[in-house]
């Protein structure tokens, strides 16, 4: 792997909300070589459409979405529910440079439509949520993405929750995924990360049954996470090593000799 | 102290990046910077391997502890094997050193015989805690004492679908002093955890957590090692345990529940506001 590859995959990793601390890892790995570091515009620029950052427009309180599916090119991005058009510096993660920007596409009742059901939607399930909703591929179909994101560095954890659903009027599929990422690194380094794909079929072209179609997948969708960390938690995780041996009683270490003796409890290399 | 400066960034990233792919990351790491090679594979913890005892047919785990070069030590026959298949004993360096842990390092006479009752010890754990899994003890001289590693490893897959793996790796130093001896232990244990299902999808939780204590304890002969031990490794991995049953299935789901609730906000608010009301009414 090229040392460029290298530091890239650093980037490609970065946990929600820890960019910037990675970034000063690698700056500090790379002092040697530090063109490396001016190399890596196409590895932010993948990692924030990615993982659909949110930037505060100047002047505006609400965090807008950056994805390839809201991009003008060239660096730049649009909202629509502001009708603006921002430059994104995807190294330092801020916006500048914000223009009108009028949606002009086929599908604009819809996609308008679709983005008052979502922020009702986002504004009943999500504390702190961003979302967009772009005509995308020549306006033969629509994406909607939701991220929310909650950091708390000081307490050594990081959250982040995504969702991207791509509807295809034509079809009339809505095909997607879901995922998870949470963080937590005090003294230590936890991850939890899940991903599922959603893929269901639309009986009507509203906007209202396309929301109503997600918020069921979502909710069954957390309600299942939930239902997987308790049997990671009864099942496999009981399964590596018991609280207290069957006895219920800590072992006494000063007969530890005499167990052997004692109890046939078979050699380490018949069972693991 | 760019140096220095550099493990710090290394050791920050790895706590960073997705914890189950520690081994790849830092493998890029040394790549990227190789004055950190020795550094880093001293102080990162990895999933540990088995490898089978030519000599006595048991199972045993490899670390940087038991390791000269490409050769690992068997706790079983005490013996140096190589992955071509002969083994040796190890022994001294150049300089004629064969003290201190790692390039083949042995233990003394009187602490190898600590190292087998130690082995035999945490074996008896290891079945009794683990029900199975892989258990190796390392021991090695120290000026003012002795030093080890206890390392245990169990893979589980309860269901079809779901698997587990618990790596525990215990460093410790034994310090003598009259009547006591001062221990100090270092303790990671590397949980992976994982699941899938058509309604979950993939699901991963992965990850390492360290703790480190200090203790006096008594000390009447070497048996009393052992048993001080134990002791405190039996106690440190049922505070860890604990710690990651908390971490793992406490807060990564509350964290979930933050991003995202299940239940409706206005309604979720709309309770927590008559639970307030309740509280105040109380009070008053």
């Amino acid at each position: 792997m090229s040392q460029l590859a290298t530091v890239s995959s650093f980037v490609e990793g970065a946990p929600p909300g820890e960019l910037a601390d990675v970034i000063a890892d690698i700056k500090n790995l790379t002092i040697d070589n530090p063109s490396l570091l001016s190399q890596l515009g196409t590895a932010f620029e993948k990692y924030n459409e990615e993982q659909f950052a949110t930037v505060k427009l100047p002047g505006s309180s609400q965090h807008v979405i950056v994805s390839s599916h809201n991009s003008l090119g060239d660096g730049r991005y649009y909202d629509v529910e502001s009708s603006s058009g921002f430059a994104f510096d995807h190294s330092t993660q801020k916006a500048s440079e914000v223009q009108s920007y009028v949606l002009e596409s086929s599908q604009s009742d819809l996609v308008k439509s679709l983005l008052k059901s979502l922020a009702t939607h986002t504004k009943e399930h999500y504390p702190n949520a961003s979302y967009g909703v772009y005509p995308i591929e020549n306006d033969s179909k629509i994406a909607v993405l939701v991220v929310a994101n909650k950091y708390s560095p000081n307490n050594f954890w990081n959250g982040r929750w995504r969702s991207l659903y791509i509807y295809s009027p034509s079809s009339s599929q809505l095909e997607g995924s879901m995922k998870v990422d949470v963080h937590y690194y005090e003294d230590g380094n936890v991850r939890l990360l899940t991903t599922k794909p959603v893929s269901s079929s639309i009986s009507s072209a509203s906007a209202a049954t396309i929301i109503r179609e997600i918020t069921v997948a979502e909710k069954k969708y957390q309600e299942e996470v939930n239902k997987g960390f308790n049997s990671l938690s009864e099942g496999a995780f009981k399964g590596l090593r018991r609280q207290l041996p069957i006895t219920r009683q800590k072992i006494e270490w000063d007969k530890i000799a005499g167990y052997r003796l004692g109890q046939d409890i078979g050699g380490g290399s018949s069972k693991r | 102290m760019a140096e220095v400066d550099q493990f710090d960034s290394a050791l920050d990233l790895l706590r960073r990046l997705d914890p189950k792919h520690t081994s790849t990351h830092l493998n890029s790491l040394i790549s990227l910077v190789p004055s950190l090679t020795e550094d880093l594979l001293s102080s990162v913890d990895q999933p540990l391997t088995i490898a089978r005892c030519r000599k006595t047919g048991r199972d045993y785990l490899l670390c940087d502890y038991n390791r000269d070069g490409d050769s690992y030590r068997s706790p079983w026959s005490g013996e140096f094997e190589t992955p071509s298949g002969g083994s040796g004993l190890g022994g001294a360096d150049d300089q004629g050193n064969n003290e201190g842990a790692g390039d083949g390092a042995v233990p003394s006479e009187r602490v190898r015989k600590m190292e087998i009752r130690a082995n035999e010890a945490f074996d008896v754990y290891r079945e009794l805690y683990y029900e199975g899994g892989v258990s190796s003890v390392y021991f090695w001289n120290l000026d003012d004492g002795f030093a080890g590693v206890v390392l245990l490893k169990k893979v589980a897959t309860p269901s079809g679908k779901s698997e587990g793996t618990w790596d525990s790796i215990h460093v410790f130093e034994a310090v003598d002093r009259a009547r006591t001896a001062h221990y100090k232990l270092t303790s990671t244990v590397i949980l992976h955890l994982s699941t899938n299902s058509d309604n979950l999808g993939e699901m991963d939780l992965s990850g390492n957590m360290t703790r480190q204590i200090e203790s006096d304890l008594p000390v009447d002969d070497d048996t009393s090692h052992i048993a001080n031990i134990g002791k405190l490794v039996e106690d440190m991995e049922l505070k860890m345990r604990n710690l990651l049953q908390e971490v793992y299935f406490g807060k990564a789901k509350d964290v979930v529940g933050d991003l995202r609730s299940i239940a409706p906000l206005t309604e979720a608010n709309r309770d927590k506001a008559t639970h307030q009301e309740m509280i105040n009414s109380m009070k008053r």
